[in-house]
């Protein structure tokens, strides 16, 4: 019967502690001129597949982390692995719809990138500094 | 029976059409002189696949993406020769590559062009293709346009299926994405109407509808099948149009879509043999020449099914004007799916197997059951090198060798001494992509 117990909180867990760290890994930023100040998960994953490109009436531009934790949290989020996610990306490419969004290879670089470029949107570490961005609430 | 000429059937056509065919010598020279050629686009894959990346220029302030694409294969069967290439000697006629240029002019309005060109066998002969070159303005999600040469949404991979890099297969499934006839519904030149609407909690639907002319490759497999034949194309037009709708249905990572395309033919030519006189013109129009797919991918972990069926309702009406208007019509309608596996093994190793079926429904030759189908079982390993270059062994066992007027891989000129039943073929391809 222990055993049991021990193993329905370990599968509990192996459930809730992803999640955590989604949220805890990483945040979401934007240029200023984005309007929003919050995003759905739903919107947040369209935009970044370029399924949407605008969010609360502004054009956005989405901007990926090469690797790293934000990176791996974010991938979370799409629900698809990285290879998967350069796959989609290509798919986009080599058929004419659409076209490689930048990456950058530092929480640093995407911080900067977001705070000067109209529109962008990037996700960086939770506690990395992105000085001229805002943060985007994740809904 | 299928076609009927004044009385007499397409088969018996058929032997008429094909004598011992002359172009043997000529053929096994041309691959040997080719050879050194691929081993030389074999090495530039290698190299290329170490050095490059995707590149970005500015013009006019705007920032223009660069990507191409190369890819070398080498194919070897047991028996009968596949896709015009000498299989059964080991061939590595097979090379193709494509650049990508897009930008986006406004934040609204994006631009994109790519050119392709290819050789695999007889196919093509590395004479570069536009294989799109677009605008697309989308006003909201949900709605945007596209005018052009555009790429025909149709089923899972018509738009993409020149892309190996982006499938596990070496060849995807030969029954619905045939190599050799790959321009007859890859793309149009119209306009697109498309988008993505949200259904809330059932999901999300993206549709696109289009029409416009459609697309012929004089160097495809088309036109070497017809001539083959004895009736050599000296031009084809036709006019498509068609839809694709696409569920993203609220079970995570299953999709479900439909496609629809109607096209017309308009098609000239000449006999060059049989039975008119050669240099007798014909015209040839197709009536119903229709298409009609359902198709599903579930994606999970590192697990991926996928599973397409397409039925072709296809007949041709051929004129012979100077012998009294009498009608040649011929069905060639067709059915075609595949079922297939994949899992990403390792971090760098995908295995997968598919089963791959193309039915033909009226063949030439009833008495003999090889013509009407092509069954194809594969089993195949994708290694990434790396983030740029992939490397893919693929064993096919196919059985069948289909219809000789609808081709599918098989073709006369290359099998002059017949075909055998079953065809067992290793396929090899490397891609370097950025």
């Amino acid at each position: 019967m222990k055993h049991t117990h021990f193993l329905l909180m370990a599968a509990v867990g192996m459930l809730v502690v992803p999640l955590s760290l989604r949220a805890a890994d990483m945040k979401v930023i934007a240029n200023p001129s984005v309007s929003a100040s919050a995003v759905s998960a739903d919107d947040l994953k369209d935009v970044f597949l370029e399924n949407k490109d605008s969010l609360a009436g502004s054009h956005v531009d989405p901007v990926l982390e090469k690797g790293g934790p934000a990176h791996e949290a974010f991938l979370k989020v799409l629900g698809k692995s990285d290879a998967a996610l350069q796959t989609y990306y290509r798919s986009l490419v080599f058929s004419g719809k659409g076209s490689m969004p930048k990456a950058l290879a530092s929480d640093a670089e995407v911080a900067a990138w977001v705070a000067k470029t109209k529109g962008a949107v990037g996700y960086v570490s939770a506690d990395a500094s992105a000085p001229g961005t805002k943060v985007l609430e994740v809904k | 029976m299928g076609a009927k000429v004044s009385g007499t059937t397409v088969w018996q056509l058929r032997s008429a059409v094909r004598p011992d065919h002359p172009h043997t010598e000529i053929i096994e020279e041309f691959f040997m002189k080719g050879f050194r050629t691929h081993l030389i686009l074999a090495a530039l894959v290698c190299t290329a696949s170490l050095t490059a990346r995707a590149q970005e220029f500015r013009v006019f302030n705007r920032s223009v993406q660069v990507h191409g694409s190369l890819s070398q294969g080498f194919a070897y069967s047991n028996d009968n020769n596949f896709l015009t290439m000498k299989t059964s000697d080991g061939s590595p006629a097979f090379t193709d590559g494509a650049l990508n240029l897009s930008t986006s002019i406004t934040d609204k309005f994006h631009v994109a062009a790519q050119a392709y060109d290819r050789k695999v066998g007889q196919l093509d002969d590395f004479r570069p293709q536009l294989d799109f070159a677009y605008g697309d303005y989308r006003f909201v999600s949900w709605f945007g346009v596209r005018a052009g040469q555009v790429k025909t949404p149709l089923g899972l991979y018509n738009d993409t299926q020149d892309a190996d890099f982006l499938h596990t297969w070496a060849l995807l499934p030969q029954g619905v994405y045939p190599l050799d006839l790959r321009s007859t519904m890859l793309s149009h030149t119209g306009v697109d109407i498309y988008g993505r609407i949200p259904l809330k909690k059932a999901g999300k639907l993206a549709y696109a509808a289009y029409a416009g002319e459609r697309s012929f490759d004089n160097r495809g497999g088309y036109y070497i099948f017809s001539s083959d034949l004895g009736m050599p194309i000296t031009s084809a037009s036709g006019r498509v149009t068609g839809w694709d709708l696409r569920w993203t249905t609220p079970l995570k990572g299953l999709t479900l879509g439909s496609s629809w395309i109607d096209m017309t033919q308009n098609r000239d030519g000449s006999y060059s043999q049989a039975m008119f006189p050669p240099h007798t013109a014909y015209k040839a129009t197709s009536a119903p020449e229709r298409t009609t797919v359902g198709y599903g991918d579930f994606q999970r972990g590192k697990w991926d099914f996928a599973g397409e069926y397409r039925a072709e309702d296809y007949w041709l009406s051929i004129l012979t004007p100077s012998f009294g208007n009498s009608v040649f019509l011929w069905n060639g309608s067709n059915e075609s799916w595949f079922l297939a596996g994949s899992v990403h093994a390792m971090k760098r190793l995908s295995l997968g197997v598919y089963h791959s079926n193309f039915h033909v429904d009226v063949p030439a030759d009833p008495a003999n059951k090889a013509t009407n189908h092509i069954y194809d079982e594969v089993a195949t390993a994708r290694l990434d090198l790396n983030r740029f270059w992939t490397v893919k062994a693929e064993e096919h066992f196919m059985d069948g060798y289909g219809d000789l007027y609808s081709a599918h891989g098989f073709y006369e000129r290359s099998n002059p001494n017949g075909f055998k039943p079953r065809t067992d073929m290793l396929m090899l391809r490397t891609s370097f992509f950025f």
